[in-house]
């Protein structure tokens, strides 16, 4: 009971399948996955990603060199930066998010999505978000609170379309036909749920104008509501959503079963209620109250268990089969993203203990977390997994150029590694700079000493951040060579168990 | 598209030296094959030819590239009419069966697949965690013995799932403590974060406020823990004390239920000490123990379901017997006795029964591990579960399958592992009066404190109850049992009765029984002399066809001999026996006599080349006026006899040999075995009355013995260890029975039991050291309640982590078909048979001077 | 700190419902069966294989 797909020749499409995503098309439903809507988040992610990471690199260089702002307003640093983290974070990577969640719970669940045209209204209400973000944020309308900058009016969109994504996720999850619910949906399902409460929660506001309103919350309340949402935010659409996505496309893969499901299923309960309170180690040395601070340190400290289970568990599931990582780089793309989520993890933890933090705070080294943690866990978990996805959603059987995937992969990984290791050492230097005093207590250095002190390694960091673009601009050549000259794919829904007679 | 060819050289078929599906080596000469994309490929036997047919002819040929294990060997499975019995007692489109033979995650998607293909199907699902199928149908279009068969042919053995068994009860117990440990813990994590800040000072205190706020936050979320997680203490503590007992329990419950009383006062009263992190802690560190323990129980469990599948569920009924040989098709369990059944030869038989017709050869491999038939006479009985192998048979039923001799030794044995042996009795006793002296000890405790401090007061009673941790006696002693007993379970010694461990440990004095326990039981061949250079084959031919007909083990032996040696088994045409004497008959138109000397003798009308002996005993053959040839016959001791009698001799226990069988024959054997007291002759009373002498002298008996002569003294010891032949399992009446059919079960047992001993020895020391150090510390109120909870904890996981170090180690197969392969394997004998055909042995030195065979059997 | 009137009680909130899930979730037979479902993601064969008479990519 194989299916038949016809499959025609190049002639039979036009060169450019790209419009077809675009175009209405009659769909034979019921009987077939829903691929479109991931092929349109899965492309738009990789164009998101080079669009957020030009800014970043951007950025890079204004820091560096600052004339690059051009002494204009919506050039300048204070302006981009912001609109830097939103194109990472959501537009590239909530597409991806999307793409591979809507896939993985179509063919987990071997049925359709809920519904087509909510899906549809997710991606293009995404799209509005984004395309938003990117006009108001240079343009100075901002919150100012960070990973939540955007003003009530996206913000209002941003709710509904997740209130749609919430249906169509879990009607589909209803819907299914297998009984048992994967794993990595309850990772999904747990992010959808959990951005969904942190976003109404932080966004609450009281607007004064379309284009500017007032934190419900004052002063240091809002510093701790906002990074209940941050901390909170990244613990579950950096961690929990991409987790889901580690838990279905390394197996697929690596052709292996995770290898301890069971513990997989320990690790989401864990997880999920160990984020709660690690918000705080963001507010040490501030007007929080010093409880609530070392509740947070404590919290991200005992976060290093579950973290690290989850990431033995993914890597583990290769044991055996070492040997095609050297094969195989979507592999080296997928294994190498769980050594960053390792590490990250027990960075945080380390900086969020408070004499650690007096030293971190306010310096690069949390720039060299981020990015070790956004570009390594976050980017090359992505990278492999819209690798392995595209291809199967243009009917092939692999991307264009294998060689370029793996060239990509070891151009991003020096690009990590330069960036990292610029903004430890930078980070280190400015604390101690900083914090440095004199014998009759004056300090020791001015601010600006330590600004230019700190040059060479942004000028390092620049070449980090341009090599890891390049490594995404050649992912785009790769990606859009595949998507050209699409097949039909192969998106008929295979039953478990037949109902009608076998043929 | 599969060819059945019998193929002689491998031109055209792939070079493989082993079958394509099952792994195992191809036969010499002949070779079957399968076609499966267009390749030949070997394999071993039609069974295996018919698999694969019908996994490549149903388009499932992945499998074999997908798989990354060899399937289980190809079931017995359900005669096809009693397939169709399935159909009638399920109707209702819906079961769920057992499947036996997973072996990794292709044969979940070859199952699956195939079940795909059957028309009416509806669905399957498979959870291979616990090998269990739920399939369901449109009866109108599709039958449960359709599946069956279905899954059959793609080699997998499949029963229907027994719910009310055993292992489904503990399945749904363990389901249930897991509930309440994940409510535990959640509660405990939350209840951690909440309680935390209580426990910072100065600046870093929240202020009273916010207090509040997070005293409440913990109160709600402790609630969980106590009222749903904590209630199989509350019910166990309710229990004992409606028994006037005071079990471990009792601290417990009343530990928890002081802390979060107290605290949830101070919550609503606003003032004092709160411990909501102390009981949800203590809440799940106790269930984890809990389910660890569970955890143990549960394996030692399933293996032994896996032994109630040995019988089949369906029979041949009788009804008009004797005067009418019609049968019907019935479910076993339906049986009762008194009915008269037919078992067809290869056919297991269904339920206990007395033999009525029929030349019984019955294989009780799985029974014993003995593969060697048992032949059985009329009037005999039968056990269940015994594979039929040379006749129809027609047995009168003596109890129904319930009650046969395999399901009521499964029933002790699960018996077995829920009693409490003595020890364990003992334990709980001891836990009873500690827990006595503590509960007054907490009472002092808190008059005082309440005098000197009343702050105070509370939480060090708290501390005093919730530190104390009885465990090693109360849940370490049964755990160490439980992974003890699974343990052998595995090595094919299943015990039966609760003590075993303990008193083998204690044993002075260690009985044999000799035949059938310290050697294989059955006579066999080994040595030949004859008259004439190479003229054993002939006079084995001629002895065999004489001995054909007779069930005396001797002429077994020759007949075992001749059948080893490939030689034809015409009987002679005229034998007849006399009785204590030999057999006469006529074979190609001479005429021979076979037996004792005298016999023979009186046929030959010679003097005899030969001397006897008098230790082997001899059976000669010889025509008139001539002898032929002398067989030595002999019962070959068991391999691994020595080692076992040589272990119990270090550990400085008395061995001693008692026998039936003539006193030579004993010495001999006890002299090889290094046994210095060694009696023969002895009758079954008379071995009863020795071992009554020896307990009455104050020493602990264990013996070992194959219980068909043995059942008086085999109860009568302290321990005693039955070899597992039919009989034996009949009476039951032995304290562990070696299933495997090794005397070196014993010394496994031995071996575990002094492991297990040494365990809750070192269990038991360490609860008094940490008692007495944790309850005087606690009294002085150096404890508070949340480092207690914390200690108490960790002492309880010690000593049940300490006792699952005697589980077995092995892992590995899918589901529950490993458990039933396992037993399987383990009844299959790994030792070389041990009478081997008489040899041509060139290779053996040192000859008689007729040309005579000696064998290096011993 | 009166963030934390909402966050708290919030929390509390999460956590009852989790436990409610849970619950729905073990009853409905999501835990029962924690090898099976590991292998059958692998089952799902969602690659395209190529047409024998295709001439190139």
């Amino acid at each position: 009971m194989t299916q038949v797909n016809d499959f025609h020749g190049p002639d039979f499409y036009p060169d450019l399948n790209l419009l077809s995503l675009f175009r209405g098309e009659v769909v034979d439903t019921a009987l077939q996955y829903n691929y479109k809507v991931v092929k349109q988040f899965a492309i738009a992610a990789v164009i998101w990603g080079v669009v957020g990471m030009l800014v970043g690199v951007y950025i890079a260089a204004e820091l560096a060199w600052p004339a690059l702002n051009f002494d204009t307003a919506w050039l300048s640093y204070g302006r981009i930066r912001p609109l830097h983290t939103n194109a990472v974070i959501f537009a590239f990577g909530g597409c991806a998010l999307f793409a591979t969640s809507y896939y993985v719970v179509q063919r987990t669940c071997q049925v359709r999505l809920f519904s087509d045209q909510l899906a549809a209204f997710t991606f293009w209400g995404w799209q509005a978000v984004i395309v938003a973000a990117a006009v108001t944020l240079p343009l100075g309308i901002t919150r100012g609170k960070e990973y939540a900058e955007l003003e009530w009016p996206i913000a209002l969109l941003i709710a509904v379309v997740w209130v749609s994504y919430a249906i169509v996720f879990f009607g589909t999850l209803v819907k299914r036909k297998v009984p048992h619910i994967y794993v990595a949906n309850w990772f999904f399902g747990g992010f959808i749920l959990a951005v969904a409460l942190l976003h109404v929660v932080n966004a609450a506001v009281i607007p004064v104008s379309l284009t500017k309103s007032y934190s419900l919350y004052a002063g240091v309340q809002d510093a701790m509501v906002q990074w209940w949402y941050g901390h909170n935010a990244v613990g579950f659409f950096l961690t929990a959503g991409f987790l889901g996505m580690m838990y279905y496309f390394i197996p697929k893969q690596a052709g292996r079963p995770v290898y301890s499901y069971r513990l997989s299923i320990v690790h989401f309960w864990a997880l999920i209620f160990t984020y709660m309170w690690a918000g705080p180690h963001h507010l040490h040395y501030t007007a929080l109250p010093d409880w609530t601070q070392s509740l947070g340190m404590v919290f991200s400290l005992i976060l290093l268990a579950p973290s690290w289970g989850g990431m033995i568990n993914g890597i583990m599931t290769l044991s055996g089969a070492w040997e095609k990582l050297r094969s195989d780089p979507i592999l080296k793309f997928l294994i190498v993203s769980l050594s960053f989520y390792g590490m990250s993890t027990f960075e945080g933890p380390m900086m969020s203990i408070k004499t650690v933090n007096a030293l971190s705070h306010y310096t690069d080294w949390t720039i060299g977390h981020v990015h070790s943690g956004a570009l390594g866990w976050v980017g090359f978990i992505t990278m492999g997994s819209l690798y392995y996805l595209i291809p199967r959603l243009s009917g092939k059987t692999e991307m264009w150029s294998v060689k370029l995937i793996d060239l990509h992969f070891w151009v991003a990984t020096i690009g990590i590694v330069l960036y990292i290791a610029a903004m430890w050492i930078a980070g280190v230097m400015q604390g101690l700079m900083w914090r440095a005093v004199n014998s009759d207590g004056t300090l020791t250095y001015t601010f600006v000493e330590a600004v230019k002190a700190t040059y060479p390694y942004y000028v390092i960091r620049f070449c980090g951040g341009l090599l890891y673009l390049s490594g995404m601009v050649i992912m785009a050549w790769n990606v859009f060579m595949t998507v050209c000259m699409s097949r039909p794919a192969n998106l008929r829904i295979v039953t478990p168990v037949a109902i009608t007679p076998a043929a | 598209m599969s060819t059945a060819v019998l193929i002689d050289e491998p031109s055209g078929v792939a070079q493989e030296t082993s079958c394509f599906h099952c792994g195992q080596s191809l036969p010499n000469g002949q070779a079957w094959t399968v076609t499966i994309a267009g390749i030949h490929r070997p394999v071993c036997c039609p069974g295996c030819q018919a698999v694969a047919q019908a996994i490549a002819g149903h388009g499932l040929a992945d499998y074999y590239s997908e798989r990354d294990a060899l399937p289980a060997a190809l079931p017995d499975g359900l005669a096809d009419a009693a397939l169709r019995l399935c159909d009638e007692a399920v109707d209702t489109g819906e079961a769920v069966l057992s499947v036996d033979g997973l072996r990794c995650a292709a044969c979940v998607w070859l199952i699956e697949k195939h079940l795909a293909h059957l028309p009416g199907v509806a669905s399957c699902n498979m959870n291979v965690a616990t090998g269990r199928l739920q399939v369901r149908w449109q009866p109108d279009r599709c039958k449960l013995s359709d599946i069956l068969l279905a899954l059959r042919e793609i080699g997998y053995a499949v029963y229907p799932f027994d719910a009310a068994a055993q292992e489904a009860r503990m399945q749904r117990a363990a389901k249930n403590l897991f509930r309440r440990l994940f409510v535990a813990g959640l509660s405990m994590m939350q209840v951690m974060m909440y309680a935390a800040p209580a426990y910072f000072s100065g600046s870093d205190a929240p202020d009273p406020g916010e207090a509040v706020l997070l005293r409440w936050a913990s109160f709600i979320l402790t609630l969980p823990a106590v009222v749903y997680s904590a209630r199989p203490f509350f019910a166990g503590a309710w229990n004992s004390l409606k028994q006037r007992a005071l079990g471990m329990d009792v601290p417990v419950a009343l530990g928890i239920a002081a802390a979060f009383l107290a605290s949830a006062a101070a919550t609503l009263l606003g003032r004092g000490e709160v411990y909501f992190d102390s009981v949800s802690m203590f809440i799940f560190l106790l269930l984890c123990s809990r389910y660890l323990e569970l955890s143990a129980r549960r394996k030692a469990s399933s293996a032994l379901s896996a032994l109630t599948r040995a019988l089949p569920s369906s029979a041949e009924r009788l009804p008009e017997y004797p005067q009418s040989r019609h049968s019907e098709t019935v479910a076993a369990a339906s049986l009762a006795a008194g009915d008269t059944i037919l078992v067809k030869p290869g056919e297991a038989i269904p339920a206990d029964g007395i033999l009525l017709e029929g030349d019984a050869a019955i294989d009780v491999s799985l029974l014993t591990g003995e593969s060697e038939p048992q032949r059985k006479d009329i009037g005999d009985t039968l056990p269940g579960g015994a594979v039929n192998q040379w006749q129809p048979l027609v047995l009168r039923v003596v109890h129904p399958v319930a009650d046969s001799t395999l399901a009521a030794l499964v029933r002790l044995a699960e018996r077995a592992g829920q009693a409490k042996p003595r020890i364990a009795q003992w334990a709980d006793r001891v836990a009873a009066g500690f827990v006595a002296c503590l509960l007054m000890f907490t009472l002092a405790v808190f008059a005082y404190w309440q005098m000197t401090d009343p702050e105070r007061a509370w939480p060090i009673a708290i501390a005093v109850l919730v530190v104390s941790c009885p465990c090693a006696l109360s849940l370490a002693t049964p755990a160490a049992l439980a992974a003890a007993t699974d343990a052998l379970m595995r090595r094919g010694v299943l015990v039966l009765r609760p003590h075993v461990l303990e008193t083998l440990h204690r044993a002075t004095h260690v009985v044999f029984d000799k035949t059938g326990t310290l050697t294989v039981g059955t006579p066999g061949v080994t040595h030949i002399v004859t008259a004439c250079p190479k003229d054993e084959e002939r006079c084995l031919r001629v002895a065999c066809a004489l001995e054909a007909s007779s069930a005396h083990p001797l002429a077994m032996a020759i007949a075992n001999a001749a059948r080893q040696c490939g030689l034809p088994g015409e009987p002679a045409a005229d034998a007849h026996h006399i009785a204590g004497q030999g057999v006469e008959g006529t074979v190609d138109g001479i005429g021979y006599r076979i037996g004792n000397m005298a016999f023979v003798g009186g046929l030959c009308g010679v003097a005899c080349p030969w001397e006897d002996d008098g230790i082997l005993t001899s059976v000669y053959l010889g025509t008139a006026s001539r002898w032929l040839a002398r067989f030595d016959i002999a019962d070959a001791l068991r391999q691994e006899a020595g080692k076992t009698v040589a272990r119990f001799l270090a550990e400085g226990k008395t061995v001693i040999l008692l026998s039936g069988d003539r006193p030579e024959a004993v010495r001999r054997i006890a002299a090889s075995l290094g046994i210095a007291h060694a009696w023969g002759n002895y009758l079954p009373e008379q071995k009863l009355a020795f071992v009554q002498a020896l307990q009455r002298q104050g020493a602990i008996v264990a013996m070992a013995g194959d219980g068909i002569n043995d059942a008086a003294v085999l109860r009568a010891a302290d321990v005693s260890f039955a070899m597992g032949s039919g009989a034996a399992l009949a009476q039951a009446q032995a304290d562990a029975v070696l299933l495997s059919g090794r005397i070196d079960g014993m010394q496994e047992a031995a071996a575990t039991a002094a492991k297990t001993m040494a365990v809750i020895r070192q269990n038991l020391a360490w609860s008094v050291l940490y008692n007495a150090l944790a309850i005087p510390a606690a009294a002085f109120g150096w404890l508070n309640p949340w480092m207690s909870a914390v200690g108490m904890s960790l002492s309880s996981a010690v000593v049940v982590l300490n006792a699952l170090r005697l589980l077995p180690t092995c892992r590995g197969k899918v589901g529950m078909g490993g458990m039933v392969e396992q037993i399987h394997t383990l009844n299959q004998p790994s030792h070389p048979h041990p009478n081997p055909p008489p040899t041509r042995g060139r290779e053996h030195a040192g000859r008689t001077s007729s040309s005579s065979y000696s064998i290096g059997a011993r | 700190m009166e963030a934390l009137y909402l966050l708290v009680p919030l929390s509390v909130l999460i956590v009852f419902i989790a436990i409610w899930i849970f619950f729905r979730m073990s009853d409905s037979g999501q835990f029962d069966d924690m090898v099976g479902p590991a292998l059958r993601i692998l089952q799902d064969d969602d690659g395209n294989h190529p047409d024998p008479f295709d001439s190139g990519q």
